[in-house]
């Protein structure tokens, strides 16, 4: 509440007054969906302030290590500091250990610098998504979170509806769901729109996708 | 805070093959107390004409009981049933008397012509501005989750089962995710030569 009153948007403010806020809404809109054996991971590309489109093509997902990538979203100028620092942070961990950080290391990491920023917020919304061999959950966050999570909590947890399991993740059922979500949040939410980038992290390796959105 | 925001709850309609759905949660709260849940905001008006009015309680009463003054006036006068675009135009009137100190709900309309069985759905601000769209129309505390669901169920020419099923899903997953809304839902579909209502029991919390 505090901080969504430190951001409001300039016709909503009192035009007599001077206001300095700290943090700036950018935008932006990430799923990550994970099965037994991958994770995908997707964000779109636009970036926001107030009802102006900063850039169509701004990639928000970072990858930390070979099997760890993160979305990142919220005040961009926070995005870029928090990825940077996480970033080197990782690659201190790889020399000092002799291997690549863990995602739950990352996870829990990432938790306790969020933390010591307690009294002066990093402004991101974060999705940490990896393979641990772990298996089900869902998370979605960002600007069209109301819209995208109910269909999540639908089609994945098999939520409210009688006698049904959870579906088994496969990589074209994870692919399809994200479509979906992002095409409906697309109409209905200016923030998100131009292009989503899909991840895919397997033991293989990563692929890429981009699905292009409207562009209105 | 905002005062549509004070009571919480939510409608949705849908339109179908010869069929429109309409409904509705249960909850009635002050703010964060329930106080009971069995508050249906979904009215009929007529064999085939029904309204949802969320938002704040008190206007969803008074709201309903002037409506139904002017629709008896109408219906005697007229000597013939209510359109539901003619309640639309009605609604629009009654809110808009009122520009400058609002009736605070932003009714949700659904029904079927009395002499074509057209399918007609339309929603309206809390002063009176209409929209009449071709697929769906939401309203209250849990609207953007709402629109997540609806968006990405609802097809076109549903028969009355799917559309059924399709309203339901969209309702309870979108108020399972809003404080303010759910304690069951009541759909009812409204078919041409009849209304099927359904009450949903859900997470009770």
């Amino acid at each position: 509440m505090a901080v969504e009153m430190a951001m409001e948007p300039d016709y909503m403010r009192d035009p007599r007054k001077h206001h300095f806020s700290p943090y700036m809404e950018n935008g932006g809109t990430s799923i990550a969906i994970a099965g037994d054996d991958f994770v995908m991971i997707a964000s779109d590309t636009r970036l926001t302030r107030g009802f102006n489109i900063l850039s169509r093509n701004q990639e928000k997902v970072l990858r930390l290590t070979p099997h760890t990538m993160m979305a990142s979203s919220g005040c961009w100028a926070d995005v870029l500091t928090l990825s940077k620092v996480l970033q080197d942070r990782i690659t201190m961990y790889s020399h000092e250990h002799n291997e690549s950080m863990p995602t739950t290391a990352v996870a829990q990491m990432l938790s306790t610098m969020l933390y010591w920023r307690r009294f002066f917020p990093y402004y991101v919304a974060n999705i940490l998504a990896g393979l641990d061999e772990q298996g089900k959950g869902v998370v979605a966050t960002g600007a069209s979170v109301a819209q995208i999570q109910p269909l999540l909590d639908n089609q994945v947890a098999a939520l409210n509806m009688k006698g049904a399991t959870p579906p088994k993740m496969t990589k074209d059922l994870a692919r399809q769901l994200i479509h979906d979500a992002f095409i409906s949040a697309a109409e209905r939410d200016i923030n998100t729109g131009d292009g989503i980038i899909i991840h895919t992290i397997t033991k293989e390796g990563k692929t890429e996708e981009m699905v292009k959105l409207r562009r209105d | 805070m905002s005062i549509l925001n004070y009571n919480g709850g939510c409608v949705v309609a849908m339109k179908g093959k010869n069929c429109v759905a309409i409904a509705c949660d249960l909850r009635f709260g002050v703010q964060a107390q329930t106080i009971s849940t069995d508050f249906k905001r979904v009215f009929e008006l007529g064999p085939h004409l029904y309204i949802g009015l969320p938002g704040l309680a008190t206007d969803t009463q008074t709201v309903l009981q002037r409506l139904q003054f002017r629709i008896k006036m109408y219906e005697m006068r007229e000597g013939r049933r209510l359109k539901p675009h003619t309640l639309m135009a009605m609604m629009q009137n009654l809110l808009y008397e009122r520009r400058f100190g609002p009736y605070f709900v932003e009714p949700v309309i659904a029904g079927l012509d009395p002499n074509t069985k057209e399918p007609y759905i339309c929603a309206l601000d809390l002063i009176g501005c209409a929209c009449e769209p071709a697929d769906f129309v939401v309203s209250g505390t849990c609207s953007e989750s709402l629109y997540g669901m609806c968006e990405t169920t609802w097809q076109e020419d549903m028969e009355p089962e799917d559309l059924f099923e399709c309203i339901s899903q969209s309702l309870v997953n979108a108020f399972d995710r809003d404080a303010l809304s759910g304690w069951g839902a009541v759909v009812h579909i409204i078919e041409q030569d009849k209304v099927t209502t359904r009450t949903l029991k859900c997470r009770q919390d």
